[in-house]
């Protein structure tokens, strides 16, 4: 079986054959850079739910569009002294400062424009597109269901198993995700407390074919799995471990985040969790009238914003923030002119957000568009297709070959760079088909940069941790085509910096470690 | 297993009338689908009247009363009196909290006795499919409710009409602040999409097939005008909508190609109905809430061959009655599709089903004071809504998930978590005594059961009884006589006959209660852990 394994033990080492670099050894590299007892074990994706449709708009205001959202969106437009500037020409809406905080310690990153070609404005059909990954009507699965299934074809019929004791995927509260949906089963079990004693009586009866045959037989599994899954995840919560303080237990989100990071501290080896915040369908009262700064919209960024952040702080006091990543999704955005309800109506594209800190810090594609008189029913245009997101997290993330991710979407993928870079030391062939590489990465003296140019303007600039530009490496015209541009380290701090590339359509963010 | 050699009967597909044998797995399976938690007598009165007259009754609908005020929180009506005709006190929001929890109360007490007609099961059929949250003044979400109860068998396009300005829903989809200034395409979307015709696939940039973008916006601005009046008003009795013309966006209102390009003109208040009436014109209107009726009480799947036969039939029927749904629902009941075997048992109960289906076969009430039994009527309330369906408050404008989330369907009201939660449920009600307020329980009545049964004294005729009440498929023999054991304690079953008699002889005695009453206990946790109680 040359089948890859769904998510590959990124244990560095495990890596092929260890590449040298000026005579030491990778693993004594990887000692040094993630400075953790034990070898680093499985990655972990975090994925919350804005559900209702997140205005984007008031949640990574583009400033260059400002004027003309002040004609668009009056009467819910966050004044502009409010909010939090994060680059030239982006700003957050005034609830994020943990993101805000995140960002500049190089721990976020934006997508911006993420949607897909003729966005459906039904909360229901998008929410399936999402979730499916598909705009194929009869797509069923959900895309990491699909997946799944690719690995383990098989289940539920004998999961859980000896080599996979742990839930593959694990919804927080009382649904399933449907992300998860495969061919048979649901491949994430749901978990409202992991503390829970569970120990439901079961029977067995033969399924006759039937539909209540069937359903008996998913009756008797789901009694079968509850108990066996519970006590996994049982044990593993009361193993685990909490260090921040920071979590506001008042906070639905932080709650469950806090359970997340302790079934994670405590071995547990779920993949995938998933986690939901309702209420984004802000048609009415978006924003409290005369205070657009708080009000629905305000709350329920702040409820995730600060979750997100605790847990991050959280991930970084438990030494596994290289283990997880986490991303928001949402099945649209919203209109750009503003209703008489202080509210929006369903919109199209909205910005994506991913937080770690592997993830590729930054903001990713150029700011929409805003125009200077309302249209009606008008949305913002896609830039990203949400699928690449997709595609580029099982690849950079779950490390996952181009070839089979490909499988599980029909459109041709393409990919983002926005989620890799804790891939330090992954061998150059698998980098090569990446438009923006850093190599060798961690480096001593130098180090280069590779970058697809298109006939444009790039800039790339050094910064170190804490957000201080070091130095401009570039600031040129480029002719189409690949480039090798070098970098030279000589001189600075041990340490981790960060490399963004700018241009016109947007910027990117590489993690660049010297040692 | 007498059901193996059933089930290689062919799949019938037909809305012809059922007329092969009416036994009481017929029976019971009629009213498992059209009540909450049929009795053993209901059944047998079933059986008796045979299904057309049976169908008949179900299909009526009782008068009900409306819902008590039972605290002197409200400061206007008293504790006994309604209040959905009364002012707002001063204090209006201790008021409203108040009401709202006796409407809580009331929904599930209307549940809880019901009696013998299919209004329950089909006024919350209707509230999954509008799906309203209550509003901020509770005399507002009566008035809805009650809306849907009148109407839940009445006209399908004159409910979308009278929903269209109710003033619950115009508050909970926006169209109270929709106006021609700034359309606001809340309900305009939602009147498409979900209440009438359906989205179709996606075949062109806001083209959903039956209907496009266009339509969208064109009956935002056809539904402008409409506003809410009287809302926790301490002057004024009865919440209302009020049509403002100015208000309203004029002009004609040019509609997609999806509605052959059809011009609504300007007509002020009754616009709107000139709207659904172009809407109600498409076939595909009928055929989409046929789907939903299906769905609630057939079967989740809705494959291509009951796509082409059984919808389509019902679709026709009910567009040559002019949308009326009575004629719809008798033929759905009284057909060959809907006593085939393939149905049986295909649908998990919803939270509601499984709840009642405890409280409502075992003919148990709460019989205390006014406050008392409202108390425990809204904790219910609330113990079903942490099982997935709390009943005034849908998780989406798209109801419940488990009737439109394909491929789990009602497999969704039971994951890991929400099993647990029955299974706690159950525990509650059967073996611990049930909801407790200041000491007065309401949990299943066990030996009202017992007595309601064919034969009581009888440990073998009560299992057989229970199996019918509780189990849609039937159990095995094993498994029967595994409960027969646990009844029994294990003895001779003269030895249950015995002490039976022991408590007909002395009735009101907790000695000779109690031992039967326990002995149920035990069977019933079995009987309501297992998995075939989850299935009706």
């Amino acid at each position: 079986m040359n089948r890859r394994k769904f998510v590959q033990t990124i244990s560095l080492a495990s890596l092929g054959a260890p590449f040298m670099m000026r005579g030491m050894g990778m693993e004594a590299i990887t000692k040094k850079l993630f400075d953790v007892p034990k070898i680093v074990g499985d990655r972990v994706l975090i994925m919350i739910r804005m559900n209702g449709g997140n205005d984007g708009l008031n949640t990574l205001v583009p400033l260059d569009g400002y004027d003309n959202l002040a004609i668009q969106r009056q009467n819910i437009l966050i004044p502009q002294g409010s909010l939090l500037n994060i680059a030239a020409t982006n700003a957050l809406h005034p609830a994020l400062t943990g993101f805000r905080d995140l960002f500049n310690d190089g721990k976020l990153g934006v997508v911006q424009n993420v949607g897909y070609p003729e966005q459906n404005r039904s909360h229901f059909r998008s929410m399936d597109i999402w979730t499916s990954g598909s705009l194929s009507q009869n797509e069923t699965r959900g895309w990491l269901g699909r997946m799944l299934d690719a690995e383990y074809p098989n289940f539920p019929t004998d999961y859980p198993s000896e080599e996979n004791p742990d839930p593959f995927a694990i919804s927080m509260g009382y649904e399933v995700s449907t992300t998860c949906q495969g061919l048979r089963a649901n491949f994430s079990h749901s978990v409202n407390n992991p503390f829970e004693v569970v120990n439901l009586p079961n029977t067995t009866t033969v399924n006759d074919g039937t539909y209540y045959g069937s359903q008996m037989e998913y009756l008797q599994m789901i009694i079968s799995q509850t108990n066996l899954y519970g006590t996994q995840i049982r044990d593993a919560a009361n193993a685990g471990n909490n260090l921040s303080t920071l979590y506001d237990l008042n906070n639905p989100l932080a709650k469950q985040l806090k359970n997340v990071a302790r079934m994670i501290s405590g071995g547990l080896q779920t993949k995938i969790y998933i986690l939901n915040v309702d209420g984004f369908d802000t048609h009415d009262s978006q924003v409290q009238q005369g205070s657009p700064t708080l009000g629905t919209h305000a709350n329920l960024l702040k409820r995730i914003s600060d979750a997100v952040y605790a847990f991050q702080d959280d991930l970084r006091l438990l030494n596994l923030e290289h283990r997880v990543i986490g991303m928001t999704f949402s099945e649209f955005g919203r209109q750009v002119a503003s209703n008489a309800s202080i509210g929006t109506d369903h919109g199209d594209a909205a910005p994506l957000f991913l937080f770690g800190s592997c993830v590729s810090s930054g903001i990713y594609g150029s700011n929409p568009t805003i125009g200077n008189t309302v249209v009606n029913q008008e949305g913002l245009p896609m830039q990203v297709d949400f699928r690449d997101v997709y595609a580029s997290i099982l690849r950079d993330w779950f490390l996952i070959n181009e070839t089979e991710v490909q499988t599980f979407f029909e459109h041709e993928v393409s990919y983002h760079n926005i989620v890799g870079a804790c891939n330090v030391g992954v061998n150059e062939t698998t980098l090569s088909t990446k438009e923006l590489v850093l190599y060798p990465n961690p480096c001593i003296d130098s180090t280069t940069l590779k970058v697809e140019a298109n006939n444009e303007l790039i800039k790339v600039v050094l910064y170190d941790l804490s957000g201080r530009e070091v130095a401009v490496l570039l600031d040129q015209f480029l002719d189409a085509g690949t480039h090798q541009i070098p970098i030279k380290m000589h001189g600075y701090a041990k340490g981790s910096y960060r490399v963004q590339v700018i241009r016109k359509t947007g910027m990117e963010s590489l993690q660049l470690i010297k040692l | 297993m007498t059901e193996l050699d059933d089930n290689i009967q062919p799949v019938s597909l037909t809305l012809a009338p059922y007329t092969g044998l009416w036994t009481r797995e017929h029976a019971a399976h009629l009213l498992r689908r059209t009540l909450y938690g049929p009795t053993f007598p209901q059944i047998q009165q079933a059986l008796t009247l045979g299904m057309q007259a049976t169908v008949d009754q179900l299909l009526t609908l009782p008068t009900t009363e409306p819902p008590l005020t039972f605290s002197a929180d409200d400061g206007v009506s008293a504790i006994g009196e309604t209040w959905v005709d009364k002012v707002y006190p001063a204090a209006a929001q201790t008021a409203e909290s108040t009401r709202r929890l006796s409407l809580f109360a009331w929904l599930m007490s209307r549940i809880n006795q019901g009696g013998f007609s299919i209004q329950e099961k089909m006024s919350l059929f209707w509230q999954n499919h509008f799906a309203a949250q209550f509003a901020f003044d509770s005399r507002a979400s009566y008035t809805y409710f009650e809306l849907l109860r009148s109407s839940c068998l009445g006209n399908f396009r004159q409910l979308v009409k009278d929903i269209t300005i109710d003033p619950c829903m115009l508050v909970f989809l926006n169209g109270a602040s929709n106006n021609k200034f700034s359309p606001n395409e809340n309900y305009s979307r939602e009147l498409l999409e979900l209440y009438s015709i359906g989205k179709g696939p996606q075949v062109g940039d806001g083209d959903y097939t039956n209907y496009t973008e266009q339509d969208v916006a064109a009956g935002a601005k056809i539904l402008t005008g409409w506003t809410i009046q009287n809302f926790l008003s301490t002057t004024v009795n009865t919440t209302s909508s009020a049509f403002v013309s100015t208000l309203h966006s004029g002009g004609p209102k040019t509609l997609s190609n999806r509605f052959g390009n059809a011009v609504v003109n300007s007509a002020g208040a009754t616009e709107y109905k000139n709207y659904i009436d172009v809407i109600f014109q498409q076939t595909e209107t009928a055929k989409f809430i046929c789907r939903k009726i299906y769905r609630w009480f057939v079967n989740y799947d809705l494959t291509s061959e009951v796509e082409s036969t059984v919808i389509n039939d019902m679709a026709n029927t009910m567009i040559s009655n002019n949308y009326e749904l009575l004629p719809v629902l008798r033929e759905l009941l009284c057909s060959q599709h809907f006593y085939d075997l393939s149905v049986r048992g295909a649908i998990i109960k919803n939270p509601m089903e499984y709840a009642f289906s405890m409280y409502n076969s075992s003919l148990s009430k709460p019989t205390y004071s006014l406050p008392i039994n409202t108390e425990l009527y809204y904790n219910l309330y609330f113990i079903i809504g942490a099982l997935g369906m709390e009943y005034a408050k849908p998780p989406s404008v798209g109801g419940w998930t488990a009737y439109y989330q394909a491929p789990s369907y009602t497999r969704l009201w039971a994951n890991s978590s929400l099993v647990k939660l029955r299974f706690d449920l159950s525990d509650n009600a059967n073996a611990l005594g049930g909801i407790n307020i200041q000491g007065n329980r309401w949990g299943v009545d066990h030996i009202a059961l017992l007595n309601s049964l064919s034969m009581p004294d009888s440990a073998e005729d009560v299992i057989e009884d229970l199996v019918l009440l509780f189990c849609t498929k039937g159990l095995s023999d094993a498994y029967k006589m595994q409960l027969k054991a646990l009844l029994t304690n294990g003895l001779p079953d003269f030895e249950w006959t015995l002490q039976y008699n022991e408590y007909l002889a002395d009735p009101t005695n907790p000695d000779t209660i109690n031992p039967i009453k326990s002995r149920m206990t035990v069977t019933l946790a079995s009987i309501f852990k297992s998995a075939d109680f989850q299935l009706i």
